[in-house]
């Protein structure tokens, strides 16, 4: 018997790879989007910073403009830079 | 002059004239000349003796009626007389009286010149008089049963009247018979003799009755796709109350009773018409739109008679034993359920009907666990649907019935009181606004529920169709949006979404210079997990082949989509196979699982069931029923028990025996987890508490786990597990022998019996 595999439709889930699965500041799913989004996946992105922490963008971003003085990584308090990997 | 002499002569003279005082009754009677008649009166006046006489002759009269006349007129309707002579009978039993009443004129008419011409009994003259002592005597000896020979009389004459045959019913002969003519003499007769309607009213009343009834039946009872009303209307008026008028005779002051009693006919025709439609009125629904003319027939005969709460009753009824019992289906339900809002909405424009109908309705689908599954699908589905039509229609669903009651100051003309038998504490703006979508959404109080369903509906289909219609779908989604608000189907969105970005990936991945597929094509759907019901989780360990191309993939899209990933539903999916034998090829379409199955034979011919189940990751069980699917297409066989091999080519001597093994419904099988599944997971999570609970404790009753479980287990309002709930899943471990139970108390089975 010869068995040829003409096509194959698969199903996968996808996600990112990240050291968590909950942003630190929405608590939403990173696989799901931030309060603001209604797609996930490319249309509300993750992003990382150097402290290796990560979260929503939208998140960040809206963290960080309403920090006046220091631009701080809201877990670790570290300054935060986006890491550009 | 002698005294003597004259006495007897006169005497003599007295009886000549009034030979009923000799017990002479052989009418007709001699005629006596005036001359003679008024020496008669002058005599017997001269004797001062005419109060006398005059008794003498009534008493005497009176009793030849009572003895003779009236028993032999009874006699024509007690005597044993066959079916079909009834007509015969009567005639003749008013023919014998009214030749007496004709022979008897004179002598009353000669009796009342004895006291001044002044009528006996206070009548008006001599005849009625005569009429009088006649009815009288005649209704004090009414026999039993009496009527049913006048019932004969008049249902042959009706029945002459409606001949359409050229022989005549009662006779036999052609149509010129004379029975038509003793009919109608037979009726002037009684007329005149003013017995037709102490004697044969309450018959012919009844027989009108029964008549109009049984030809409404026959007329209109199957029949919903013609409007009657009018037709019996004219049926009434041209037949009925014209055979009518020929019986009574058509006198001028008759004119009002007529009148009274044509309005008596007509409500019943009303009430007869309306009770045969009740009676049908299931029926009547489950074929609209095809009956509309028989409910606006119902509609305009409501309000002339008093048969609201009957027809309450009878549909209600009707309902019960026909519709809502386990032996009809949801769809079909749900089916009734639309026509009879339509229908109700014909019968009673006001919509009150309505509730009191769909009421019951209602209770029996919040009981019934596939009803919102049921609605959703046949929103959903392909071709003319009624739901799906009404979800067109537009309009928000209004689950809370708080919605303002603007009154419509504009239109107050038109305001209708609610009818009495209607719940009065809902406003009827409601109940007139209400469209069925939102009434069949409100049926469980939670749009939610609706929406969940009709996800996992759109994931099912989705997954099992790849090919699916994405701009139809939009197309669906946004008319559901339209209903059910933005928010509630943005998930649905997102997976209606992912399919379109998946070709688009595909097409990336498919173009990416570092990806090949030589081994085989390979596409995937990739899916947003949160935004989909939950997969049923299913082991499949794949062949390397697949598992490296799948990789493969995975890796482009890694390059691809920056810091994402693929995890694979291997269980999940379509394969196209083509299949090589030494005698024939195959070209099939099937699940990966079953891939992966033969894929294995592929490489070794023959397997037993447990190492193939150790390979591919599948229990057993589910395995034997995968590879059901092989065998029913000859290609593998179970050559002892619990062992397979491939079939690679077919004794053509032998016929396929396997060609008729039933192949299971993995087709039509959801691959979302069902609701079941999900609480099954959650009962799992308490096993762990309740083995460390037993560790500790050796021995618990039922009732101090659950509170055990209470108190540490359960977590927020979902994850609660009631008492009965508790015991079915320990009643399982028990079956399983997870669980030992005895003397009330639940413990871990002890170790050496492991
Ligand atoms: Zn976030
Ligand atoms: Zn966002
Ligand atoms: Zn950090």
């Amino acid at each position: 018997m010869k068995v040829t595999i003409k096509n194959w439709v698969g199903v996968a889930t996808w996600r990112w790879v990240a050291n968590d699965d909950n942003c630190g500041i929405c608590r939403m799913p990173f696989d799901g989007c931030c309060p603001d989004c209604k797609l996930p996946g490319d249309d509300c992105p993750l992003v990382w910073g150097q402290c290796s922490h990560c979260f929503h963008m939208h998140c960040i971003v809206k963290w960080l403009q309403s920090q006046q003085v220091n631009q701080q990584c809201p877990m670790c308090r570290q300054e935060w830079k986006f890491n550009n990997k | 002059m002698d005294a003597n002499v004259d006495l007897k002569k006169s005497w003599i003279m007295i009886k000549h004239t009034f030979p009923i005082l000799d017990n002479n009754f052989n009418w007709p009677y001699a005629q006596t000349t005036d001359a003679q008649l008024f020496e008669t009166i002058n005599l017997i006046n001269r004797f001062g003796l005419n109060a006398t006489i005059k008794s003498l002759i009534i008493s005497k009269f009176e009793e030849h009626v009572r003895k003779f006349v009236v028993p032999k007129f009874w006699a024509f309707f007690t005597t044993d007389i066959n079916v079909g002579e009834g007509f015969g009978n009567f005639f003749k039993a008013v023919d014998y009286l009214y030749t007496f009443f004709t022979n008897h004129i004179h002598l009353i008419g000669n009796t009342s010149l004895l006291c001044n011409s002044k009528p006996i009994y206070n009548a008006e003259n001599a005849t009625d008089s005569l009429k009088l002592i006649i009815r009288a005597t005649l209704l004090s000896q009414l026999p039993l049963n009496y009527n049913k020979i006048i019932e004969e009389f008049y249902e042959t004459a009706l029945k002459l009247e409606n001949n359409d045959d050229t022989a005549c019913p009662v006779c036999g002969n052609e149509p010129e018979c004379s029975c038509l003519i003793y009919f109608h003499a037979t009726n002037s007769k009684l007329v005149e003799l003013k017995l037709l309607e102490p004697l044969c009213g309450q018959v012919l009343t009844s027989l009108i009755y029964g008549y109009i009834e049984s030809y409404i039946n026959k007329t209109c009872k199957d029949n919903f796709d013609n409007s009657y009303i009018d037709a019996l209307e004219k049926w009434l008026d041209q037949f009925i109350i014209n055979w009518l008028r020929k019986v009574y005779g058509c006198d001028g002051s008759s004119e009002l009773q007529e009148q009274e009693y044509k309005q008596k006919l007509t409500n019943l025709l009303y009430e007869t018409y309306t009770k045969v439609r009740i009676n049908q009125l299931f029926n009547i629904i489950i074929e609209y739109p095809e009956s509309s003319p028989a409910l606006e027939d119902l509609s305009k005969c409501l309000p002339k008679t008093d048969l609201r709460p009957l027809l309450t009753k009878k549909l209600q009824k009707a309902m019960e034993t026909r519709l809502l019992h386990p032996g009809v289906s949801t769809p079909d339900i749900l089916t009734a359920y639309v026509a009879s809002i339509r229908s109700m909405r014909i019968l009673d424009p006001s919509g009150l009907l309505l509730d009191v109908v769909t009421q019951p309705m209602h209770e029996y689908l919040r009981s019934r666990e596939d009803t919102v599954r049921c609605v959703v699908s046949s929103l959903t589905e392909e071709g003319p649907n009624d739901l799906a039509e009404e979800l067109v229609k537009g309009d928000a669903v209004h689950v809370d019935e708080t919605a303002a009651s603007d009154e419509d100051t504009e239109n107050w003309e038109a305001w209708m009181p609610d009818p009495v038998d209607v719940d009065p504490s809902k406003t009827s703006n409601i109940r007139r606004s209400a469209d069925i979508i939102s009434m069949l959404v409100s049926v469980y109080g939670s749009k939610e529920l609706f929406i969940n369903e009709y996800r996992t509906l759109l994931a099912d289909r989705l997954l099992s169709q790849f090919s699916c219609d994405t701009e139809k779908e939009i197309r669906y989604l946004e008319l559901l949006k339209l209903r059910f608000g933005d928010s509630q189907l943005h998930y649905c969105e997102v997976m209606l979404k992912d399919i379109s970005d998946s070709k688009r990936i595909n097409h990336h991945i498919k173009q990416d210079a570092n990806y090949t597929d030589n081994s085989f094509p390979i596409s995937a759907l990739i899916v947003s997990a949160q935004f989909w019901p939950p997969f049923k989780d299913e082991q499949l360990e794949l062949h390397p082949k697949v598992l490296s191309q799948m990789e493969t993939f995975t890796k482009s899209f890694e390059a691809l989509k920056g810091n994402r990933t693929l995890s694979w539903k291997n269980h999940l999916g379509v394969v196209d196979l083509e299949i090589e034998l030494k005698d024939r090829v195959l070209n099939l379409s099937v699940t990966p699982v079953h891939a992966a199955i033969l894929m294995r034979f592929q490489d070794q011919d023959d397997w037993c069931l447990d190492r193939l189940s150790r390979t591919l990751h599948i229990p057993p069980i589910i395995l034997r029923k995968k590879i059901r699917f092989w065998l029913s297409h000859g290609l593998i066989d179970e050559f002892m028990k619990d062992c397979f091999c491939l079939v690679e080519e077919h004794d053509t001597n032998v016929p396929n025996l396997n060609a008729d093994v039933v192949l299971d419904d993995y087709e039509s099988e959801s691959v979302m987890a069902s609701t079941q599944d999900q609480r099954e997971e959650e009962l799992q999570t308490f096993w762990s508490y309740i083995i460390g609970m037993l560790m500790n404790l050796d021995s618990l009753p039922l009732e101090r786990i659950h509170q055990m479980l209470k108190m540490f287990a359960f977590q927020g309002p979902t994850i609660e597990c009631s008492l009965q709930e508790l015991t079915q899943f320990l009643d399982r471990k028990v079956r399983e022998q997870k669980l030992v139970f005895s003397g009330g108390l639940y413990k871990l089975p002890k170790n050496d019996m492991l």
